[in-house]
């Protein structure tokens, strides 16, 4: 494998840090997945397009755990973990997005990111009574990552908020802050900038930036291409649940078939917000 | 001892002893969001097991039931605690994992249903419609209480108990692990999401609940001497909770307040007024009405209850001043490039 930024598509390809093969699907008889099959290059930022109804949602669903698929197999590295519980998976290191931000309503933010936190000893009842010191002192350096972390998203004054009283941005800062909460590995983002304004777009692809420079592999469903363009380093087409191509950007743009039949629908979307 | 006093230790004993009940089910509904609407049920367990336990051998007492190891107390209420747990592990396993929500409320209220018209029928379990009576008073040969002594005796044990379950159950509501209850309960696939597993901690919600819920049913027998099946018709999980509901889902001291105000002042006080003639047992018909009226009036004025769930701040979690005080949105936006920091927090939309 290399570190290679932009790897040429047909020599040196890093490896895969999620993959995917053959995914399937159906929802009463109707096919959302029909077969998707990609791999996600560690360490750098996949672009997932398609347009609306293409499966999006519903691969990134599968892949995290939150719903099981009908057939295929899914790799984290080269462990399998198809159909996992939604808990095995986000310990492997994956953590998840939702394109409707949902947000744990009765927690304050600080609370949102701190039950992400990953190895709580203050998760078993028998430290809480046994081990109080332990379970204190994780506890005060929790909150203070937290609070970085909070820092860093510009949420820090938000923090004893209750979180649904949050605004439809800056739910979207949590729920990718939360997300770092957790200390991923891999991070599958649904359409992160949907809906928020151009300077909080800038300001979310600069952090999926900063988290790509920690070593973060990341896949992203976004709409914007002028988004894709600037950060991502790969992009994935699915169509009717199907994987179309992948590839760079730039040589997608060539694909007559993916120009035709969907760029041109994508760029229609993006253009509508 | 004057009746009036009678009275009085009666109403404290049934205000911790739904107190304990009502911090059982707030932990289950209130903190983890199950539904448990077999909730009496478990109160059942917890009463009958301990008063069978703290009886003699069935042989010749007239009754029929099981057990009868003659235990002494707190064991055998210790014991119809676990015994109370144990059930709610078993109902879990068959329930939680597959169901969610309203349907695991359907399915518990169903269960609620048949274990009464079990327990009501099946005479060698608990002596059916009968119940169990005679039940031995606790430390009955050590302290020789009277009648009229013991009541304001085992009130107060009852408040002791009601004490120190709530200094447990605080120390669990504080915890991460209470967080990630109320995680679950706000919402169960983010909190999956976030790495949680979700059976895991609701089943150890349902068993905490459970605990407490078979620790108050273990009380009521041991204080009345006798538990009948009239004590738990099913609609009686609708009254604990109005408790939790009226004092505050999400917050312990609520739920002494709405054992004050539901299970003291409307449920048992109206019993002791005088009746009002020629319409014996009018007073207690009516309340059900009121409890029922009382509970629409704070869903629709105030439905975080008399005492609300807390936000726990960030001061109250062990985020010391110095790390307050050392962050600031401000000085960290200034630090960030300037494409990125001129999106400030509330720039959106
Ligand atoms: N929970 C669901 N139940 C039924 N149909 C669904 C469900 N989720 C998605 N679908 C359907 O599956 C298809 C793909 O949806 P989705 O994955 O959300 O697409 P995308 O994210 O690419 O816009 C759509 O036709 C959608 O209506
Ligand atoms: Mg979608």
């Amino acid at each position: 494998m290399t570190a290679d930024p932009v790897p040429a598509p047909d020599r040196t390809t890093p490896r895969a840090a999620l993959s995917c093969d053959g995914i399937t699907k159906a929802f009463q008889g109707v096919r959302a997945v029909n077969g998707a099959t990609f791999a996600v290059p560690e360490g750098l930022v996949t672009a997932l397009i398609g347009p609306n109804g293409a499966g999006k949602t519903t691969v990134v669903n599968i892949l995290s755990g939150s719903m099981t698929c009908d057939g295929g197999t899914e790799r984290v590295g080269d462990a399998e973990v198809t159909n996992w519980p939604s808990h095995r998976i986000a310990r492997l290191g994956l953590m998840r997005t939702f394109q409707l931000s949902r947000e744990l309503g009765g927690l304050t933010v600080l609370e949102n990111l701190l039950v992400a936190a990953p190895g709580q000893a203050g998760e078993s009842l028998l430290n809480v009574f046994l081990r109080p010191s332990l379970v204190r002192r994780q506890e005060r350096e929790n909150v203070e990552r937290a609070l970085d972390v909070l820092d860093t998203y510009g949420l820090f004054h938000l923090r004893d908020n209750r979180a649904s009283d949050l605004s439809g941005g800056q739910k979207k800062l949590l729920e990718i802050s939360r997300a770092v909460m957790a200390s991923p590995r891999i991070l599958l983002l649904d359409e992160p900038m949907a809906g928020v304004n151009p300077a909080l777009i800038e300001r979310i692809g600069g952090h999926i930036l900063d988290l790509k420079a920690t070593g973060v592999t990341v896949l992203m469903i976004e709409h914007n291409l002028n988004v894709v363009e600037r950060i991502c380093d790969h992009v994935i087409v699915l169509a009717e649940g199907r994987t179309l191509a992948t590839g760079r950007l730039g040589d997608l743009r060539e694909n007559a078939e993916v120009v035709q039949a969907y760029l041109g629908e994508v760029i229609d979307a993006s253009t509508h917000g | 001892m004057s009746n009036v006093w009678y009275y009085v230790f009666t109403l404290v004993f049934f205000l911790f002893d739904y107190f304990i009940l009502a911090m059982g089910l707030n932990i289950q509904y209130g903190e983890t969001g199950i539904l448990n609407f077999a909730f009496i049920g478990f109160v059942a367990i917890g009463s009958y097991v301990t008063g069978a336990l703290a009886l003699p051998s069935s042989v010749g007492t007239g009754q029929h039931y099981i057990f009868g190891l003659g235990l002494p107390f707190p064991v055998n209420l210790l014991l119809g605690g676990v015994a109370a747990s144990g059930f709610a592990v078993v109902v879990a396993l068959i329930t939680l994992r597959r169901l969610r929500t309203d349907y695991l409320a359907m399915v518990l209220i169903s269960l609620s249903l048949v274990l009464y018209d079990v327990t009501n029928n099946f005479i060698p379990l608990f002596n059916g419609a009968d119940g169990l009576y005679n039940v031995p008073e606790p430390f009955a040969g050590v302290l020789e209480l009277t009648t009229n002594s013991f009541i304001p005796f085992f009130a107060a044990v009852t408040g002791a108990i009601a004490l120190l379950l709530w200094l447990v159950m605080s120390r669990i509501t504080r915890s991460p692990q209470g967080r990630t209850f109320r995680a679950i309960r706000d919402d169960d696939v983010v909190a999956a999401a976030l790495g949680k597993d979700v059976f895991r901690t609701q089943l150890k919600s349902m068993l905490i609940g459970s605990f407490y819920a078979g620790i108050g049913g273990g009380l009521i027998i041991e204080f009345a001497g006798s538990f009948n099946p009239t004590a738990w018709l099913p609609g009686e999980t609708f009254v604990v909770f109005a408790v939790i509901i009226v004092g505050g889902v999400g917050n312990n001291v609520g739920m002494l307040v709405g054992s004050l105000v539901v299970e003291t002042l409307l449920i048992h006080l109206p019993a002791f007024l005088p009746s009002i003639p020629n319409h014996p047992g009018l007073i207690e018909y009516f309340d059900t009405v009121v409890v029922g009226v009382l509970l629409m009036a704070m869903l629709w004025f105030r439905p975080q209850g008399i005492v609300p769930e807390r936000l726990r701040k960030a001061s109250s979690l062990g985020g010391s001043d110095h790390a307050l005080v050392a962050r600031g949105s401000d000085a960290a936006a200034a630090a960030r490039p300037a494409g990125v920091a001129a999106a400030g927090p509330k720039g959106e939309r």
